[in-house]
């Protein structure tokens, strides 16, 4: 696609070439960027697209490999947080930056008490002034000496923009730029229409980078658009005039691979029901539902964030407890909210958090992998050292980890080996279903085919997958059958058989 | 009614309101218990007294504990500034006799003890629960070396007299206590190191990348902390009118109860100094009144124990809390 650099002024902020690789994997290539004054640009792209590495390069928490950033025409550095917004670049995002136990005013003025001292001390009189007066440009009417805890997610970004904003201004930054990452997400109907109300007004005295799944949304409020697609430039063009569905077919991308995914592997389960949820529900979280496995089948869950897919299979692994329904492996209910009565019944979890939660980083190879298999190790009572070597030496072989030795720790090894690991841990185990969650996040491709490699095999040999990929492609690829889920509620059950895949835009738009 | 819902709300916003709700409660138990002994002007009087320097020390200690560390350095501290009392100030065993320069000497001490401390910490990035746990030993290993145990009587009884004096009705060393809270508390409340000690307890990693020069503070914060050992070192010794070594024993378990019972979140970036002192002062109550109903003294160790755990457990909202270390 070509890169459209037709109308508008000189861009404030400009990226160009910039190329970003963290071991093992590139996520961002030759990405070219700009910002205009006095715009919202729209920064789209699925997960794992780049788009949060390209805003952690722009306020200067990552720096890139290559490429140059330039500010009003001038080649420059982003050393940090700190100093992205003396150059007036400031984030706000989903995580939050605003320190719970501190009061409004406290925040915005963080580290610019100075600013306000009186006799050697902060006078809170002249505080609270300054913050009344950015509350009011916020249209938000709040107590600004109360503890930013107090307030809802809609009143915190609005301080999170005002702190911005103040900030740029001390700074004397001509155009400053706020990076708005899911502002919607945590809002209603009536603050999301307050957040656009303000942002139009903001854009006046600045450029807004608007980051959002909702698609109406972007195509309502942004001026221009730029579309990130697996660390690579799609296409930046104006807003007006696109549907949604055209911005649908540039994040999923018009190239479709025959056997990407292994699909010509593809098991089509006819064994027995071996893993049910019925009227499975959580308050707040999923309304009661039902669906059931085969074994060997695969299902994958889809939806966006929010949508109770995460909660669902929280409530099936026990790491969270459901209010309604039960869950049914193979004969046995588990008791609900216990991860260890999940893995005696045949539960497995890949967790997304690979490094925290999946493995014992500080472990070897060996510990891990056998973890879940050492009664099976043991010869009178007592773990049989050479099963053990055995046992790992099979493993490393069948998942093709690449580790110099099995007592090597495994922080040493690239994401794919720690996944390949984990896989092996609870394949080797007596698992029955397995949930895999963002099996092949921040994973090369190489590892990324091992990984579907994998997944085809032990579905074959008949253990139940329940997914969520980082892409709708990659759900659909592996599937058989496709669990649709938008506003906590299941929304439609798809077959996914080899021949008749579902495609991603019929996809997105039973989810958004 | 204005006026009932502004002050209930500055209750509830001064972060005290426990601490006074439990104040109350004790005091009356023990008023009924001891038959109305317990609130006599002299027993108030003794209360205040057994206040005065744990507060001190209570304060000391929470500066760590609000930024979201700790410090167990305590008892090193104060020994080694009790040796340095009992070596300078005249006595019958050294020559030097430094007269009320012994004063910003021990803070002074105290105050290169925490710099000691807090750079450890910071510099060589060891958590402080192990730093300042060495350290103790450290400096509590010196104290005992250059004081071989003795027990030195102080010669000059400036600073004795001084503290037990009551010249506006209460001894002056609850003045001290009463000032040195006030000070911190403001300190805290309208300075920018102050404001920073709650941002770093509230989130580090956050108010690093916000640009608080947390490695700084930090340091300041245990450097303050063992200013004020230092005063209370300098306030236990002239108090008995004598030094020892074995002024620093027993006191890391009473301050760390204080200072929870006085409401400062161990998790860090919540309590003032006005909580340390009311945690002493609760304890204080606590004890003289079990003193004064004849409860048997292991109990009371005992019970001051269940305290410590039981504030904890107040304070913490630890459902939010993953796992326990």
């Amino acid at each position: 696609m070509t890169v459209q650099t037709t109308f508008g002024a000189q861009p404030v902020l400009k990226m160009i070439g910039i190329g970003k690789r963290f071991p093992g994997v590139s996520a961002l290539r030759n990405i070219d960027f700009e910002v205009r004054p006095n715009e919202i640009l729209g920064l789209l792209g699925e997960n794992g697209a780049g788009k949060s590495v390209m805003t952690k390069i722009m306020i200067g928490i990552h720096q890139p490999d290559d490429g140059e950033i330039q500010l009003n025409g001038q080649a420059t550095k982003l050393l940090g947080p700190v100093d992205a917004i003396k150059k007036g670049i400031g984030g706000v995002f989903q995580e939050g930056s605003l320190l719970p136990n501190l009061s409004v005013m406290e925040n915005l003025f963080l580290c610019h008490e100075r600013d306000f001292m009186q006799r050697g001390v902060i006078s809170r009189r002249a505080m609270v002034q300054e913050a009344r007066r950015l509350m009011a440009t916020m249209k938000l009417d709040i107590d600004v000496t109360e503890p930013v805890s107090q307030f809802a997610p809609a009143a915190k970004q609005m301080i999170e923009i005002a702190r911005v904003l103040w900030l740029a201004e001390q700074y004397g930054a001509q155009n400053p730029i706020v990076i708005l990452d899911e502002p919607t997400t945590v809002l209603n109907d009536g603050e999301r229409d307050t957040l656009f109300e303000i942002l139009q007004e903001l854009k006046q005295r600045m450029s807004i980078i608007f980051i959002s799944h909702r698609l109406q949304e972007v195509l309502e409020n942004c001026d221009r658009l730029h579309v990130l697609k697996d660390g690579d430039n799609v296409t930046q063009i104006p807003a007006a005039g696109m549907q949604v569905a055209d911005i649908e077919r540039l994040l999923v991308g018009s190239e479709f691979s025959g056997d990407r995914f292994r699909e010509t592997d593809q098991h089509t389960p006819d064994g027995d029901v071996v893993f049910k949820v019925e009227d499975l529900g959580l308050r707040g979280a999923f309304e009661p539902l039902s669906f059931e496995l085969r074994a060997g089948e695969i299902v994958s869950l889809v939806g966006l964030i929010g949508s109770g897919k995460e909660e669902l299979c929280a409530c099936i692994a026990g790491t969270k407890s459901h209010d309604t329904g039960t869950v049914w492996v193979d004969g046995v209910t588990p008791a609900k909210g216990s991860p260890q009565a999940a893995v005696r019944a045949g539960i497995g979890h890949v967790p997304v958090e690979r490094r925290e939660e999946g493995l014992a980083l500080n472990m070897s190879v060996m510990d891990n992998m056998n973890h879940l298999v050492l009664d099976r190790l043991k010869t009178a009572g007592a773990i049989h050292r050479r099963k053990e070597i055995e046992h790992a030496h099979e493993w490393v072989a069948e998942c093709l980890v690449k580790t110099p030795t099995i007592h090597a720790a495994c922080s040493g090894l690239s994401g794919g080996n720690q996944q390949k690991i984990i896989l092996s841990k609870w394949l080797s185990s007596n698992v029955k279903v397995l949930i895999l969650d963002h099996p092949t996040r921040g994973i090369d491709i190489g590892a990324k085919d091992e990984v579907y490699r994998l997944i085809r095999k032990f579905s074959k040999a008949g253990i139940a997958m329940i997914i969520m990929c980082d892409t709708l492609e990659e759900d659909t690829g592996l599937a058989n059958k496709m669990v649709v889920m938008s506003e906590r509620k299941v929304v439609d059950v798809l077959d996914a058989a080899p021949e008749h895949k579902p495609t991603p835009t019929d996809l997105i738009k039973l989810i958004v | 009614m204005q006026a009932l819902h502004s002050s209930l709300r500055w209750i509830r916003r001064s972060g005290v309101a426990t601490q006074l709700i439990s104040l109350a409660l004790i005091t009356t138990i023990f008023f009924i218990g001891t038959a109305g002994k317990s609130l006599t002007m002299s027993n108030i009087q003794v209360i205040l007294s057994l206040t005065a320097i744990p507060a001190i020390l209570a304060i000391g200690v929470h500066m760590t504990i609000v930024i979201g560390g700790i410090d167990l350095s305590l008892q090193g501290v104060v020994a080694l500034c009790a040796v340095f009392t009992g070596t300078l100030m005249a006595n019958k065993y050294t020559t030097y006799d430094v007269g009320l320069w012994i004063i910003p000497i021990t803070i002074a001490v105290g105050g290169l003890a925490g710099l000691l401390t807090g750079l450890t910490h910071t510099k060589l990035r060891i958590p402080s629960f192990i730093t300042t746990l060495g350290m103790s030993f450290v400096l509590y290993g010196v104290a005992v070396y250059i004081n071989k145990s003795q027990i030195v009587s102080l010669q000059d009884d400036r600073i004795q007299n001084f503290i037990h004096a009551a010249p506006f009705g209460i001894a002056n060393v609850v003045l001290i206590a009463v000032f040195v809270t006030t000070f911190v508390q403001f300190l805290q409340d309208r300075t920018p190191f102050g404001r920073h000690l709650y941002a770093i307890g509230g989130d580090e990693a956050l108010a690093k990348q916000l640009g608080v020069n947390v490695d700084r503070v930090k340091t300041l914060a245990f450097t303050l902390a063992g200013c004020l050992y230092g005063i209370g070192a300098l306030l236990l010794v002239t108090r008995m009118g004598s030094a020892t070594s074995r002024a620093g024993l027993n006191l890391l378990f009473p301050t760390i109860t204080a200072v929870v019972v006085g409401g400062v979140a161990l998790t860090g970036g919540v309590g003032g100094a006005k909580n340390a002192f009311l945690g002493a002062l609760i304890l204080a109550v606590l004890n003289n009144g079990m003193v004064l109903m004849a409860v048997n003294p292991y109990a009371q160790t005992a019970v001051n124990g269940v305290v410590l755990i039981v504030a904890v457990a107040l304070t913490i909202d630890r459902k939010k809390l993953g796992f326990i270390k």
